[in-house]
């Protein structure tokens, strides 16, 4: 808050895979801002597009058959078309990524410690011990017993939980102002999802940080973030702050995702609804909305115009629908 | 880790007990009287008695067995009657010949095996990795023995470079220049060899590993790429490659007895060569018993190194 | 560098592995042809017009490649092509008699193994690794130096019965793969026999691993026939063979290089053309999980 300026400004970004059978547009078109200190959400379906948006913001996109347009600025640094060298300067030590799996995003062959140390000793230059006595603090931040132990230990001696604490360990040693989570807990148990998840809020909050939350779970990120993109096709369809997308969205897709996701608010032994159909292939979109296909509210016009995004109020909240859904009476 | 390593131990053990029978029974598949066969133009009352000290060939076979290992468990493995010497001896001298091929060829195949498949490995279809994917293949399909008769033929007569001579070997100890040249054509024959095994084996195991989600994080580090390679990828794709080397061991030692044939270098392949030629088969025997455990304690090693290097393995 | 978020699973096809789909490739054929061709050859020598490999002539020795002698004759004046072509005949006859006793003997035990598990896999495993720890290349060398007189057969018998050990452990490896499939264990619980399961449903699932390495033994055992030949273990001369004819062309190389020549291109463009079909197939048949 101390600083005016996005921490980091999306506009128009677009990633196209070259594939063997065309190109693939993974994203396309996405733009958002994030705050300093601010949760964003980017939720989806599963080939949403969501997992490439996050890398590709970041620049951590495959090196080959990927073409990326448009605009991403970490503190005003262009990450579109930058090199891997100027890339690298940012890596790591203003932005850092937390993957999905936790028991493939450790190298298995190397110490915990290493993994976590690394940055400082490379990137940082911090001497042996020093750094060691960085991770063993990292590792206790994050709540990982016995950490000195740890630091010797390889990531095969560790459950799934506590891997993914090691990674957030990994992705903290470099005090990154950005962080972004793609998916930080579907690989892990229901029981541990949240544990995972509050401890990215305290560390948040705590280390000032500002928080991108991938996820296709809604429930996630309903009390965590402060605003939420919703994507479909590669594509954002709906955006704005998180209350007001629950309270009050209006792209039928949001609804669909809201109501295949248990909610307290619900009355007991509420049935979730899921989304008929399937997610459509990237390679082969309709000419219109991407959702028409499978929108129980689809006209003729839907099949054969996109529509674009547009403002559902002046306060940030932005849909993507020929035909949306009403705003609830009763609600300011 | 230490049930891995008694497990390991215990195999050892085996597969040496298993490796001195058949050592041992060799002699029996001489066609007539082993004694004979083996004393050949030596055969004389007083050789006889030495033989059958040795052997105990007049004793049932398992008690021949047993007379035999207490001999060989002390460094006694008979001695020549057809040269007159200790079959030990014999062995021992030649053993460091085979040896300096070997490391020389290892080091060599590796040091040229390790960045060329990094290089391949990064850019898999790249110009660079056909032209090395194609040559390699194609160099697997030439035999050691091929290699070295048209190297002699195209490059070693004209260059100049060392290809012949018992009489002009000499030992590293004594004119290491002199010795590094005279064993520089079969170290580098045998190193192309290996190098084609190591070279496709570390190649496609990385293309695998540089897939793997913690490069990817490795690379959100802002690590520099060769960092990845030698730090993240190497170790965790060396597993199959070191296994390869292990497996190696045989071929090449096999490999090396012809190239030390052709060449005329007095190791452990020319002096068996010779020794069948003579039908020196205690000599025979000798050195068969000895490379065997030799091969297999290399491959032991190798298991350790591996073990070292994958804790995942440890760990199954 | 690409990274595991590939673009597969954002493609309803997985067109994004085209290497699979690849057909085989027109390399792949010429390879077949030119196997084809030297196996026709070897068979047909006698028939066809060739002059006798043994026959010595000394008004032409050593000469080089004509419309006569179409590789040249070597230095007892025996005609080399004839000789290159007859020579073909021990190479392909210790290929394919000792890879038919390896695999006879090892892909049914292999098979066997992998579908039964429990005691009798341990037992056939820990033999065969114990014998596979054992240098086969030595062990060759060693029984063949003292079983004499030597012969062809002998050497098929040696080279096969080593063989053994390797064949079962790739066999046993891929049928593992297959076994546990859905479509076995449908079988099973349907009632099939055993046997029924073990031709019907895993050997076609086998059979291709098993052919590419097949092929690629071949070749090793080519290679080591070669060798043996080398260190005077194979057939004596003057009965012509790859490995011995190289043998003999040492002495003479500087006055006749043809006679090393053209056995060592016969020789490498045969294992060359074994080794590619053998790696094609398996690529083909995308067998990535069984490691030679």
């Amino acid at each position: 808050m101390s600083d005016s300026s996005p921490l980091l400004e999306v506009t128009d970004l677009c990633t196209t895979f070259t594939t063997p059978t065309g190109p693939v547009a993974a994203v396309s078109g996405v733009s958002f801002t994030l705050n300093h200190d601010e949760t964003l959400g980017i939720v989806g379906e599963s080939g949403s597009g969501k997992t490439v948006l996050s890398r590709t913001v970041m620049g951590l996109q495959p090196r080959r058959n990927v073409v990326v347009t448009g605009s991403s600025r970490l503190n005003g640094v262009e990450l579109v078309g930058a090199s891997e060298a100027e890339k690298r300067r940012v890596w790591g030590l203003e932005v850092a990524m937390i993957f999905q799996d936790p028991m493939t995003s450790l190298n298995p062959v190397m110490r915990i410690g290493k993994q976590i140390d690394e940055i400082l000793r490379v990137r940082r230059g911090l001497s042996r011990s020093a750094a060691r006595d960085r991770a063993i603090e990292l590792l206790e931040l994050v709540g990982i017993p016995s950490p000195t132990q740890r630091y010797r230990e390889y990531p095969g001696a560790l459950s799934g939980g506590m891997r993914q604490r090691v990674v957030i360990a990994a992705a903290l040693a470099g005090s990154p102002q950005l962080l972004m989570a793609d998916e930080p807990t579907t690989g892990l148990d229901v029981t541990i999802q949240a544990q995972i998840l509050n401890l990215l809020d305290d560390l948040r909050a705590r280390l000032r940080m500002s928080v991108v939350l991938v996820t296709h779970d809604l429930g996630v990120v309903a009390t965590r973030t402060s605003r939420l993109v919703v994507m479909y096709a590669g594509r954002v369809v709906e955006v704005g702050s998180t209350r007001d997308l629950f309270a009050r969205h209006r792209m039928p897709y949001t609804r669909a995702l809201l109501e295949g996701s248990p909610r307290l608010s619900n009355p007991a032994h509420t049935r979730l609804v899921t989304i008929p159909g399937r997610p459509p292939n990237l390679a082969q979109l309709p000419a219109g909305c991407s959702f028409a296909p499978r929108c129980a509210y689809a006209t003729a016009q839907c099949h054969v115009e996109r529509p674009e995004l547009q403002p559902a109020d002046g306060l940030g909240h932005y849909f993507a629908c020929w035909n949306p859904l009403p705003t609830p009476t009763g609600v300011s | 880790m230490t049930r891995y390593l008694v497990r390991r131990l215990v195999t050892f053990v085996l597969v040496v007990f298993v490796i001195s029978v058949g050592a041992f029974y060799l002699i029996h598949l001489l066609p007539g009287d082993p004694a004979a066969v083996i004393l050949g133009t030596g055969d004389s009352p007083a050789n006889r008695t030495k033989l059958y000290a040795q052997l105990g060939l007049n004793k049932p076979i398992y008690e021949q067995y047993v007379v035999w290992i207490k001999n060989v468990l002390h460094g006694n493995l008979g001695t020549s009657f057809i040269s007159e010497t200790s079959v030990w001896g014999t062995i021992r001298a030649a053993i460091p010949i085979d040896l300096e091929i070997m490391f020389i060829s290892q080091i060599l195949a590796f040091a040229a095996a390790v960045p060329l498949a990094m290089r391949s490995a990064r850019r898999p279809d790249g110009w660079l990795d056909r032209v090395l994917s194609a040559g390699s293949f194609t160099l697997l399909s030439i035999p050691s023995f091929i290699a070295i008769v048209l190297l002699v033929l195209f490059v070693a007569i004209d260059l100049g470079v060392p290809h012949t001579g018992v009489s002009s070997y000499v030992s590293l100890t004594s004119d290491w220049v002199v010795n590094l040249e005279s064993l520089a054509l079969p170290s580098i024959v045998l190193a192309v060899g290996s190098f084609v095994v190591y070279f496709r084996v570390l190649r496609s195991d990385l293309i695998a590993t540089l897939q793997e989600e913690f490069i990817t994080m490795a690379r959100s580090k802002g690590l520099s790429q060769r960092r990845i390679l030698w730090r993240h990828a190497l170790r965790p794709s060396s597993v199959s490659v070191l296994g390869a080397a292990g497996v190696n061991i045989g071929g090449l030692l096999a490999g090396g007895f012809i190239v030390q044939y052709l060449l005329d270098i007095p190791g452990l392949g020319y002096t068996l060569i010779q020794a069948i030629g003579l039908s020196d088969y205690l000599v025979v025997q000798g050195i068969v018993l000895v490379v065997s455990v030799g091969v297999v304690l290399i491959n032991f090693f190798f298991d350790m190194v591996i073990n070292l290097v994958d804790p995942r393995i440890r760990r199954e | 560098m690409s990274s595991a978020f590939a673009v597969s699973e954002l493609l309803e096809s997985p067109a994004a592995t085209p290497e699979r789909k690849r057909r085989l490739g027109l390399l792949f054929w010429i390879c077949v042809g030119w196997l084809s061709l030297n196996v026709l050859a070897a068979i047909f020598a006698n028939v066809l017009p060739l002059d006798n490999p043994l026959q010595q002539n000394y008004s032409a020795i050593n000469v080089g490649p004509s419309l006569h002698h179409l590789f040249g004759t070597d230095d007892l004046g025996r005609d080399i092509f004839s000789r290159v072509v007859f020579g073909s005949r021990v190479s392909i006859e210790v290929g394919l008699g000792a890879m038919a006793i390896g695999f006879g003997v090892g892909a049914p035990l292999g098979m066997l193994a992998a579908y039964r598990r429990g005691t009798l896999d341990t037992v056939l495993s820990l033999f065969m690794y114990v014998f596979l720890a054992f240098p086969a290349i030595i062990a060759t060398i060693a029984v063949l130096s003292f079983w004499t007189p030597r012969s062809l057969f002998k050497i098929v018998i040696v080279v096969g019965v080593a063989s053994v050990p390797l064949v079962f452990r790739v066999i046993r490896a891929s049928t593992m793969n297959v076994a546990t499939r859905e479509f076995v264990v449908a079988a099973k619980v349907q009632g099939a026999t055993d046997r029924r399961i073990l031709v019907k449903e895993l050997l076609p699932n086998v059979a291709p691993i098993g052919v590419s390495f097949l092929l690629i033994g071949v070749a090793t055992v080519i290679t080591l026939e070669g060798s043996l030949a080398f260190l005077g273990l194979s057939v004596s001369p003057p009965t012509p063979s790859w490995g011995n004819m190289i043998n003999e062309s040492r002495t003479i190389l500087q006055t006749n290089p043809w006679l090393a020549i053209f056995p060592s291109a016969a020789m490498c463009l045969f294992l060359l053309c074994l080794n590619f079909i053998g790696d094609r197939l398996r690529s083909h048949f995308d067998v990535s999980d069984v490691k030679l």
